[in-house]
């Protein structure tokens, strides 16, 4: 290998006529200045002998078969040509014609592997250093399994694994790509690797699917069992609010989310909102109101009360008559309406039935807590939670710079698929204000993000600059492309390569190490419980359906025509199911046209028998 | 990006430097064009009238190259078999030869020739010579300008026929090949390299190594002589190209009949081939004791020549391709390896040096 044409300090051409070369591979250049290591940024091949030349002569496969038979290969006059970019720029443009080789695993290991396997979480293999793998230590042997073409195989690469202790520097991650690229699998061997080194970790999950319970067929005998590091939470069913504790501020965040507040409804809220309120006390206050509202005047409910059948009902117009001289000109009607109605739409799906103290105390354990609901829900309640969790663990460290006393509460780690749901670019959302808090200053105090997002583009820019640590899995939308370039020290013959990439594959661009990185994601421990292909499970349930049937028809067989009537009666008798008569001949049908039971003409007609 | 702003860069120069033609020669310009045309209307017509009686419809050409020049043969490619058992007996070497020249006119110039002689088979390795020459270091040099062009041209070819007859021999002997292919028409290294010559012809003939030469450029006129032979109105001139443009179909052979040859007393049998579907046909011509071989060299010509070229063997344009050394790299080399002033005194012409 050698140094071709012109050169530059950083860029320059490298051929060869023996070996070809791969994309991201090192290679030391053996120049006067000494010796300079490059990344290959571009591979190229070129046969001189076979030119796509459209005018030109055009050379067909018969010749070069020929030339083959006469023992001469066209193909070994290949070329391979590679664009090499110098890590570090030269002081000088590297000379024409230097030797260029493969490096020893020692020269590049600061490269590859600053961190040591317990610092680091091993998401995967470094591509194309497969060369390298043979001289590297035992350490950063026999770690992982990937998926190739062929299937599940060893790891035969470098690991690749991001520094754990570098995100009290670097804080934040991006994961972006689009679906199907590999971007929720990724995420789930980081939150496999969270768990691994028990990292106290909050997972917003819209999809249900970060659950660690199952282990995929591929892995059974290596079996990893994270039954005690994960708490699966629904929002509404195991977790909520606990209405007694919220401020006013809380309860505003959360109406707020469930859908936009007015001035005049925040008003509502500071208003009529007491502290120690329970759920019942202040919406009881609301219906009140809005009632005496309803009358109309100090007139119209003085006269509900002076008519009042019995005293419970005189009391209750009353009440409502101090609400309305107290509040009536500060809370207009249809606000308090407003209020009443989120509130109690919040209610119903549950949020208010129950409290998020497990959540503190599996974290102070650490342990991965995936919160689990719908988009919407979980947007208002992550706001509630990460507002809550995000301020105690601030307050703990801020008593403890004051050297007072305080609760402690652990550093911990949000993650969220679909993060442009809960930080959008262009609007505000109460769930982004949080998470625009923590991307700022949450380094401060330990909390860090991890962000995955198919769509970058609409993902608040705020907090896409903060992200430093960015994994880029395919991507094909060009508007997103334009960002991640943006966003990312990626250069532009990465960003080219974006759409192709192979589902796993991920360009992963890092502030610690300062340059992008092409890596594998492994294959991972744990598997989705979405995984079942819908197409299968339609046939599973049908042949389910019929099996139930066959068992029941199979003791009634043979059925003539004529008795169908009979067997139906004498099924729903035994059974506990009915048929009609046409649902049950259709049903046998079937059965029939599966070959799961035989026909036969009579001379009553046809009768259904076993096969 | 770059690039794109280079070529816009180059386009708004050329169209400038144009603007700047016109502007200074304003119309005489257009009256020398105008004058060129003519000319070459002119010529058309002088062309049409010397061939009037050959392109001329009745005139069966090849009717009349079957009663007198040679017989029309339609021939097949070589099969998977035959090519194989060519690769067991030593495969395939061709020959070719460049030269490159660097200076002024005579004698303040630098002629380098090189030689290839490459095997189709991969274990011999390529065989390269090279050559270097100035008339300056011409030793018995009288000087009577008419003759110098011819000497000149002769030195050339002389040497150049030498080193490719070298390669030849030096890669026959590293391992004896089936078949040695010359680049161009064998009557040269007659000519120019006698004694080299039939050294080669020697070995090859008591080893029983084919030799023969393909002609992509054919300079012969013997179709011409004997249509002026039989038809005394015809005059000038008359190339083989230019009487075999599109008159064999694709695959056919001409084979020179033997009383031809004999009366070029060339000592070789020789053919032409439409070996691709270009119009264009080459030329082969093989030493005399292996005439019989002649056909089945036309095969393996056929064979190894890509169907849409220009009728010539690809494994001839690779070598071609690899003999070549481009004027850059000579220019390099002379820059470094000779004293400046001598470089600069002696083979930097005017020409060089302009930059307009």
């Amino acid at each position: 290998m050698k140094v071709l044409g012109i050169t530059t300090q950083q860029e320059f051409y490298v051929g060869s006529k023996e070996r070809n070369f791969r994309i991201n591979e090192f290679l030391v250049v053996q120049d006067v200045q000494g010796d300079l290591i490059g990344e290959v940024v571009e591979a190229q091949t070129f046969n001189r002998y076979i030119p796509l030349n459209v005018y030109g002569d055009f050379i067909d496969a018969s010749v070069i078969e020929s030339m083959k038979a006469l023992g001469y290969d066209v193909d070994e006059e290949t070329i391979y040509v590679a664009k090499l970019r110098l890590l570090e720029e030269a002081l000088y443009p590297v000379e024409t014609g230097s030797d260029v080789r493969i490096p020893r695993f020692s020269e590049i290991k600061n490269l590859m592997l600053r961190t040591k396997i317990e610092d680091g979480l091993c998401l995967g293999v470094i591509r194309n250093t497969d060369t390298l793998y043979e001289e590297c230590e035992e350490e950063y042997k026999d770690l992982l399994y990937t998926f190739e073409e062929q299937g599940l195989v060893k790891q035969k690469e470098l690991p690749y694994i991001m520094d754990l202790k570098s995100m009290h520097h670097y804080p934040h991650i991006g994961v972006f790509g689009g679906s199907g690229s590999g971007k929720s699998f990724g995420l789930r061997v980081f939150l496999e690797e969270l768990m691994q080194k028990g990292i106290p970790t909050i997972v917003l999950d819209p999809h249900y699917e970060m659950d660690f319970s199952d282990t995929p067929e591929y892995l059974k005998e290596e079996k990893k069992d994270f039954k005690g590091s994960f708490k699966c939470l629904q929002v509404g069913v195991h977790v909520g609010v606990k209405f007694e504790d919220l401020s006013a501020g809380d309860l505003k965040n959360l109406l707020d989310a469930s859908s936009p507040l007015s001035d005049a409804m925040n008003n509502v809220v500071d208003v009529l909102f007491k502290n120690r309120d329970s759920y019942l006390s202040f919406s009881n206050r609301l219906q009140a109101l809005t009632e005496a509202q309803e009358e109309g005047s100090i007139q119209r409910i003085q006269q509900k009360i002076d008519n009042a059948k019995n005293n419970d009902e005189k009391e209750a117009w009353e009440f409502r008559k101090d609400l309305f001289t107290q509040y009536d000109k500060t809370c207009p009607y249809n606000s308090v309406k407003g209020i009443l109605w989120r509130l109690r739409r919040l209610y119903n799906e549950g949020i208010f039935s129950k409290d998020s103290r497990d959540i503190e105390n599996y974290l102070k354990d650490g342990l991965l807590v995936v919160i689990q609901g719908s988009t919407r829900i979980l947007q208002v309640y992550s706001t509630y939670l990460l507002n809550n969790i995000y301020h105690k663990r601030r307050e703990f460290k801020d008593a403890q710079y004051k050297k007072a006393e305080a609760e402690y509460f652990p550093p911990f780690i949000v993650v969220t698929d679909e993060a442009h749901n809960f930080a959008p670019k262009g609007y505000e959302s109460p769930s982004k204000s949080i998470l625009k808090e923590i991307s700022q200053e949450g380094r401060k105090y330990g909390v860090f993000l991890a962000l995955a997002t198919q769509r970058p583009t609409l993902l608040d820019e705020t907090i896409t600059a903060q992200l430093n640590t960015k994994l880029i899995f395919r991507t094909v939308r060009a508007s997103d492309i334009d960002t991640i370039k943006e966003e990312t020290d990626i250069t532009s013959e990465e960003a080219k390569r974006l759409p192709y990439l192979r589902t796993g594959d991920v360009f992963i661009s890092s502030a610690v190490v300062g340059r992008t990185i092409f890596a594998r994601i492994r294959a991972a421990y744990t598997i989705s419980p979405h995984t079942q292909n819908p197409f299968d499970e339609l046939k599973m349930k049908k042949d389910e359906d019929d099996e139930k049937l066959m068992r029941i028809v199979l003791d009634k067989l043979p059925i003539a025509e004529m008795d169908i009537l009979d067997t139906i009666r004498e099924i729903e008798k035994d059974e506990k199911v009915s048929f009609t008569i046409e649902e049950f001949t259709q049903k046998l049908e079937n059965l029939y046209k599966k070959k799961l039971i035989g026909r036969e003409e009579t001379i009553f007609g046809y009768r259904y028998i076993k096969l | 990006m770059n690039n794109d702003i280079l070529t816009e860069i180059k386009v708004f120069h050329f169209n400038l430097h144009l603007a700047d033609n016109i502007l200074k020669w304003g119309l005489s310009m257009l009256d020398i064009n105008e004058e060129l045309k003519t000319k070459i209307i002119g010529l058309n017509e002088v062309i049409t009238r010397k061939y009037s009686s050959i392109l001329d419809k009745n005139f069966d050409l090849r009717k009349f190259l079957e009663e007198n020049i040679g017989s029309i043969l339609k021939l097949e490619k070589l099969t998977l078999n035959e090519l194989n058992e060519i690769k067991r007996k030593g495969g395939i070497v061709a020959v070719d030869g460049s030269t490159n020249r660097k200076g002024g006119s005579f004698p303040h110039y630098i002629e380098l020739f090189q030689g290839l002689a490459k095997s189709t088979d991969r274990e011999v390795k390529d065989v390269f010579l090279t050559d270097i020459y100035t008339p300056l270091l011409s030793q018995e040099k009288n000087n009577p300008l008419e003759i110098i062009a011819e000497e000149e041209i002769d030195e050339k070819n002389r040497r150049l026929a030498q080193i490719e007859i070298k390669v030849a021999l030096e890669s026959a002997k590293r391992k004896k090949p089936f078949a040695i292919i010359m680049d161009g028409g064998l009557i040269r290294y007659k000519i120019y390299a006698k004694d080299l010559w039939k050294e080669l012809v020697d070995y090859c003939i008591l080893n029983n190594v084919i030799l023969f030469g393909t002609i992509k450029d054919i300079k012969t006129q013997i179709i011409g002589e004997e249509i002026k032979n039989k038809n005394k109105d015809v005059k000038g001139l008359i190339y083989d190209r230019e009487m075999l443009f599109g008159t064999l179909q694709y695959k056919e052979m001409l084979l020179i009949y033997d009383e031809l040859n004999k009366k070029e007393q060339s000592g070789f049998s020789s053919g032409f081939i439409r070996s691709s579907l270009s119009p264009n046909v080459v030329g082969i011509d093989i030493i005399e004791e292996q005439s019989d071989l002649l056909i089945d060299m036309a095969r393996l010509i056929i064979t190894l020549t890509p169907e849409n070229s220009r009728g010539v063997p690809l494994f001839l344009d690779i070598v071609d391709k690899e003999v070549k050394i481009s004027d850059d790299l000579i220019e390099a080399l002379l820059e470094k390896y000779l004293d400046r002033g001598i470089y600069e005194r002696l083979f930097i012409s005017e020409r060089d040096k302009r930059n307009l």
